[in-house]
């Protein structure tokens, strides 16, 4: 669908999530656009805990709509350094807002450079067509 | 998918953007694009919203053999007591095998003696023909006329400014019909629906349906209302606490079960399933079907375990989140062991998600208002 945004500053993965390099060490971690309009509208988000730590591909989360639910997976290892608390009572920001209020957690990578190996956004919008 | 078939508004919903889904064979829509499942819903509790449910088998039961007249038949066959009503009056009925599960849940309208027309699931349009068929004395037929007819409902409290708008009649009482016509074509308007909300279900023929449609889709919006999918469907009836059969009525759970015991006619000499439902009711043993709210955070689905003290109870049959009440909801078989307003624990997915047993509805509706 043409109106569904892309940033063209963030990695993605196969599994539809998107990845920003944050402050210092840090990424921050959400869903696409795709994804949120292919689960409609989001009434509940489970995140990790701070300080757990995932491996890559780690079922660390779920994102439930009115219709289904999706695991959310770990698009890289580290520790989990920050939840977006808000989704709590307002998980819809996650259809209104995905890349900014709507994101989901913060990790510090255990590899630093292994953001550079997930899709870029070129890569991504070519395996959604 | 192979083949899908489609409803004669197929392009409408095509056109809309709709996302669209297998439902019993037939691909329909399950939400559209600037409304979603909640805002379809709220527009149809506060509102109205159009639905197509085209995907709803239409089936019909005519003539007489000597005594015995197409409602004696029918009435031998569904659980239901058609004998409480009269010609232009519905009801809601059951067709069951001879150990009490269901085949299907259907809604039969009686036309006249000789004449009853009923709207059956998708998915089991086929088998309900064809036991209604291989029972038939000479002398009553028995049609499948799925694709003869659409169906689109109109519901919500603003459906009599819809349908009078198009000149439709609104005077009619909950679960009656009239048949009338729209731009010269015959079309059924029926006071039944499928949210807890004032409505209709009407019934035009196939050729006539997508002008209809048109017409309704306009009239929907002027009353600040939209077209609804079957998302914001299946929410609205849960809400509601109405069987979805498949989920809450099935071949395993029966018409006791499910409490719709209140659609079965005891008194009837005989009908499908009769001697092993009536054996099921006295025994007072089987599960029954309980709502649930969630205390906590999460939202049960349909298979997931409900445990008390440790102990599995039942088994959630349906379970959605709650546009009204922003909230988790279900529907359960739960043993008769547990009583309304008990805790209880949903294994949702390995989550401990904490929820109140309750009795169905979820929310308080006007269906029946006059």
């Amino acid at each position: 669908m043409s109106d569904l945004e892309y940033p063209s500053d963030l990695r993605y993965t196969a599994e539809h999530e998107w990845v920003r390099s944050a402050e210092g060490d840090t990424v921050r971690i959400g869903i696409t656009s795709f994804a949120q309009d292919a689960l409609g509208d989001v009434v509940y988000v489970s995140l990790p805990a701070v300080g757990d730590t995932v491996a890559v591909g780690d079922a660390c989360g779920e994102v439930e709509s009115t219709k289904s639910v999706s695991d959310l997976y770990a698009p890289l290892a580290g520790e989990v350094t920050a939840v977006n608390a808000s989704l709590d009572a307002t998980p819809e920001l996650v259809n209104t807002d995905p890349y900014g209020e709507g994101w989901m957690y913060e990790m510090r990578p255990s590899d630093s450079s292994a953001v550079d190996g997930l899709l870029d956004v070129e890569a991504y919008q070519q395996q959604l067509s | 998918m192979t083949d899908l078939l489609h409803s004669p508004v197929h392009d409408r919903h095509v056109a809309l953007g709709a996302k669209m889904a297998d439902f019993g064979g037939w691909e329909m829509p399950i939400e559209y694009p600037g409304g979603g499942v909640v805002a379809e819903h709220t527009s149809v509790r506060e509102r109205v919203g159009l639905f197509d449910v085209s995907h709803l088998g239409k089936a019909r039961v005519s003539g007489r053999a000597g005594d015995v007249s197409a409602v004696d038949f029918v009435n031998a066959c569904l659980t239901n007591d058609l004998r409480r009503i009269g010609p232009g009056q519905a009801q809601y009925t059951m067709c069951c095998q001879d150990d009490g599960g269901v085949v299907d849940d259907l809604i039969a309208y009686v036309r006249s003696d000789e004449d009853v027309f009923l709207i059956p699931n998708a998915a089991n349009t086929t088998a309900v023909v064809e036991l209604l068929r291989a029972a038939a004395p000479e002398g009553i037929e028995v049609e499948n006329l799925h694709d003869a007819y659409a169906v689109f409902a109109v519901q919500g409290p603003r459906s009599d400014e819809v349908l009078t708008s198009l000149g439709l009649p609104v005077d009619h009482d909950y679960m009656s019909f009239a048949e009338t016509e729209w731009e010269g074509q015959p079309v059924i308007v029926c006071r039944t629906g499928y949210t807890g909300e004032r409505g209709y279900e009407l019934v035009p023929t196939w050729g006539a349906a997508a002008g209809l449609w048109d017409a309704l889709a306009s009239a929907v919006a002027d009353q600040g209302g939209m077209p609804a999918g079957l998302g914001a469907r299946d929410t609205l009836r849960t809400e509601m606490g109405y069987p979805l059969h498949g989920n809450d009525l099935s071949t395993e759970i029966t018409p006791v079960m499910a409490g719709a015991a209140w659609a079965v006619g005891w008194d009837k000499d005989t009908f499908w399933g009769k001697e092993a439902l009536a054996e099921q009711r006295a025994a007072k043993t089987s599960r029954l079907n309980r709502g649930l709210v969630v205390t906590g955070r999460g939202i049960p689905r349909a298979h997931c375990s409900v445990l008390k003290d440790g102990e599995v109870v039942g088994e959630v049959t349906s379970g959605t989140f709650s546009p009204t009440r922003k909230e988790g909801i279900a529907l359960a078989q739960l043993e008769r062991s547990v009583a309304v307003g008990d805790e209880v624990v949903i294994d949702v997915r390995g989550r401990e998600v904490p929820a109140t047993v309750t009795k169905p509805p979820f929310v308080e509706v006007g269906v029946r208002e006059s």
